[in-house]
């Protein structure tokens, strides 16, 4: 067994290559100038640091040493000798591909645990902060979305204002809305619009701002059916589904764009993994909605049973997405949940009388 | 992939040392295992293992490089990657809380939100990028000695937020004069030790040698969008926007528009594919350039990167690129055919849609991984040879004589870069 042969030094203090001898004493690794044999230095085993290098080439450095002296050995024997004496050399690389192991289950916990934050901790954080968001708040963040998705839906005809409103049809949404408004006493007052969109649709924003698109009010057979629609919508303002959202969206930004997902390709693991989380979010929110919009037709002496009918019938003509991707639940669920609820009586007159839904019905189209 | 792969035989048979020279000893297929081994960790961890990935890269390219005799030695930590990150990230999250809440406001605060974000992260984005340099200097050893950078990184800063915008503004011409001033700043702020760098490409040569592949690329791009620009008839456009309905698309032909976009599709095509013959040609140029400008005291660099080498380069990686494409078109084929036989198994619901959603996720990312890992495995690595090989060096006495100066840096500037997609990591 070599316990000396030759080596490359460089002291850390100056870029001098120094050709030198080099000894395993008992105290450790001595480095010897080959002239005079005067010591340059001692490194202990236990203290000895192993670098990176070329195959064939062990290069060794003092572990928390303030200079970065260096020493390189070729000497295969000599190298062979080092790393039986030191626990620290690790030419095999057994104790570097532990330290990876331990890395590797780590990260993967830390996955798994960023992965349940997302699924389970961001929704219930914006549960519980939603309510803690002052309605001042809400309405000022209400006004900023309102402009934004003023902005998104208005396609700027310039022949047709975007917002409908005759006189009279105006009068009829204004009595029906009251009615509502009364029935659910909500902290914040609504504002409701019918606009120029043909989707058969309507939108919540925080802050109480209702949109009802003209397909709609097209698509309903019944002021019931409308009222039923609306009466959703009031569900999400009364829940504030708009601010939990912002809030969700918030919390999950934070954890994909910016902790999660940051290699070539993660960018679609982001978008899938949002798309999925919050649609996943979303269900939970229209099924509550359901339930309130069912609970405050019914006491505004409505008939529960409408949304569920206009529910069926806007199904049957949009097109069947990819459902995990779509915000709301399986229709045909939904209206059997919607008529499990409403009671079993039915109320003996529609909330609107029929001149006032003959009006609102031209709420687009009569000048 | 059957030629005669050089790294293999390098170890037994290799040559004397270059004195006056480098040469890169690493083996290739060392490189493909870390590379695959690390996009597979990647993908598991969604990213977290990035830090790992890159410092074992860096390990591996540093330390089997060779300069005048004496290999190269980095020695930053995912440990210190990690933390920068982490730092960076509460230091960013503030601000884009601030930037979040300003948008919703109103008045001109709120209109100039956007703006404003977009010039401070842009500023952000290029100090990070200067503290990385640091961070990775610092990180390097030769000869027992580091690296280090000076300078403050907002002054680079804003210098090259302004060489951007004027590369924007001159349609690239400005890019050789960008290019020789930021390297000046930058190198005027490197030290080996106590020995100071410092930068002589000139700007204008490399603006002689490189304006003839901006002719060929550039103009006709411009040409033929002024061109495109020119034959629309605006008045009659706007006219037809503003009016809509359902003969819109008719009235859209009647405003020249048909001929606008053909103009257009053809000298874009004409400038991507000119782009993509002679990217290795501009490489080649630049790199080559840019080493030859290198000085740390006495010591010059010169390189003699051939052209050919850098097209050789490419070629395999295409050659590469494309077996990998054959295979992965035989892998979604499969994928498709499961998520198909999904559908019939489960039928249409919940589980099928969000199975087929993983799957297809799933499969874009492992390609999109692939392509990076073969990318770097054939390009990156291969450049970096050829690179170190091509120079020659002279006045190598300058190295002899050099004291330790300088300490190691925080990562922060990398968590930065990396927190703000600018090649940090």
């Amino acid at each position: 067994m070599a316990t000396a042969g030759t080596g490359i030094f460089f002291d850390g203090a100056t870029s001098a290559r120094r050709p030198v001898l080099v000894e395993l004493s008992p105290e450790g690794l001595v480095v010897r100038d080959p002239q005079e044999h005067a010591m340059l230095v001692r490194w202990p085993y236990n203290e000895l640091d192993h670098l990176a290098a070329p195959h064939g080439l062990l290069r060794l450095g003092r572990a928390g040493a303030p200079r970065l002296a260096r020493l390189e050995v070729r000497d295969p024997a000599l190298i062979a000798a080092i790393d039986d004496a030191s626990v620290p050399v690790d030419r095999s690389g057994a104790a570097e591909r532990r330290g990876r192991t331990k890395v590797i289950v780590w990260s993967l916990v830390a996955t798994v645990s960023l992965l349940l934050a997302a699924v389970f901790g961001v929704p219930a954080l914006a549960d519980k902060l939603a309510p803690l968001i002052p309605l001042r708040a809400e309405r000022w963040l209400g006004e900023a979305v309102d402009m934004q998705a003023r902005r998104m839906l208005d396609k700027g005809d310039a022949s047709r204002p975007f917002e409908c409103g005759n006189a009279e049809g105006r009068a009829a949404l204004a009595n029906l809305m009251a009615k509502l408004e009364v029935a659910a006493t909500l902290p914040i007052p609504l504002e409701i619009k019918v606009v120029r969109r043909s989707e058969p649709n309507a939108i919540a924003l925080p802050g109480g701002h209702i949109y009802v698109f003209e397909g709609l009010v097209e698509k309903s057979e019944t002021p019931d059916e409308l009222a039923g629609v609306i009466a959703h919508e009031i569900g999400h303002v009364a829940h504030r589904d708009g601010t939990r959202s912002i809030l969700q969206s918030a919390g999950l930004s934070f954890l994909f764009g910016m902790l999660l997902g940051d290699f070539v390709g993660g960018g679609a693991v982001v978008i899938g993994a949002r798309a999925v989380l919050q649609s996943s979010y979303s269900r939970d929110v229209e099924s509550a909605a359901d339930r309130y919009g069912v609970d405050l037709m019914t006491r505004a002496g409505g008939d529960p049973r409408a949304l569920g009918a206009v529910l069926n019938r806007i199904a049957g003509t949009t097109h069947p997405g990819v459902e995990i991707l779509r915000d709301h639940p399986d229709t045909k669920a939904r209206v059997a949940v919607i008529n499990t609820l409403a009671p079993a009586s039915q109320p003996a007159r529609p909330i609107l009388e029929a001149e006032e839904w003959r009006a609102l019905k031209r709420i687009c189209t009569a000048r | 992939m059957n030629d005669a792969n050089p790294f293999d035989a390098r170890p037994a048979a290799a040559p004397a040392l270059p004195q006056n020279g480098a040469r890169f000893l690493g083996e290739e297929r060392a490189f493909w295992r870390l590379l695959t081994r690390g996009a597979f960790l990647l993908l598991v961890t969604l990213g977290i293992y990035r830090f790992w990935l890159a410092t074992d890269v860096r390990r591996f390219l540093w330390s089997n490089t060779e300069i005048a005799g004496d290999g190269l030695e980095y020695i930053g930590t995912a440990r210190e990657l990690l933390l920068g990150f982490l730092i960076a990230i509460a230091l960013l999250v503030p601000l884009n809380i601030v930037f979040f809440l300003s948008a919703f406001g109103s008045g001109w605060l709120s209109q100039l939100s956007g703006l404003l974000a977009l010039v401070v992260l842009a500023l952000l984005g290029q100090f990070a990028v200067y503290r990385a340099r640091r961070y990775r200097l610092t990180r390097t050893i030769y000869r027992g000695i580091r690296f280090h950078q000076t300078g403050a990184a907002w002054r680079y800063a804003v210098c090259a937020i302004f060489w951007w915008a004027m590369i924007a503004m001159t349609a690239g011409l400005a890019y050789p004069f960008a290019q020789a001033s930021l390297e000046r700043f930058k190198l005027r702020n490197t030290y080996y030790g106590d020995l100071q760098g410092r930068f002589v490409g000139s700007g204008t040569r490399l603006f002689f040698r490189g304006v003839l592949l901006w002719i060929v690329v550039v103009v006709p791009l411009l040409f033929g969008l002024m061109l495109a620009l020119g034959s629309i008839d605006w008045t009659a456009l706007s006219e037809a926007m503003k009016r809509g309905g359902d003969d819109v698309m008719s009235r859209l032909e009647g405003a020249g528009l048909a001929p606008a976009a053909v103009i257009a599709v053809l000298s874009i095509g004409w400038s991507v594919l000119a782009l993509a013959l002679l990217y290795p040609v501009f490489q080649a140029m630049v790199l080559r350039w840019w080493m030859s400008g290198l000085r740390f005291g006495a010591l010059t660099v010169a390189s003699h990167l051939s052209t050919g080498a850098v097209y050789a380069i490419y070629l395999r990686f295409m050659w590469i690129a494309l077996v990998a494409g054959v295979v992965f078109a035989i892998g979604a084929a499969i994928a498709f055919a499961i998520a198909g036989g999904l559908t019939l198994w489960l039928g249409k619901g919940v589980l099928t849609e969000l199975l087929s959603t993983v799957l297809l996720i799933g499969s874009y990312v492992v390609v999109a991984l692939a392509y990076s890992t073969i990318y770097q495995a054939t390009v990156r690595l291969r450049l970096w040879k050829a690179s170190f090989e091509s120079i020659e060096l002279s006045g190598i006495d300058a190295l002899d004589r050099v004291n330790a100066a300088g300490a190691a840096s925080s990562a922060v500037g990398e968590g930065l870069a990396d927190a703000l997609n600018v090649g940090g990591i």
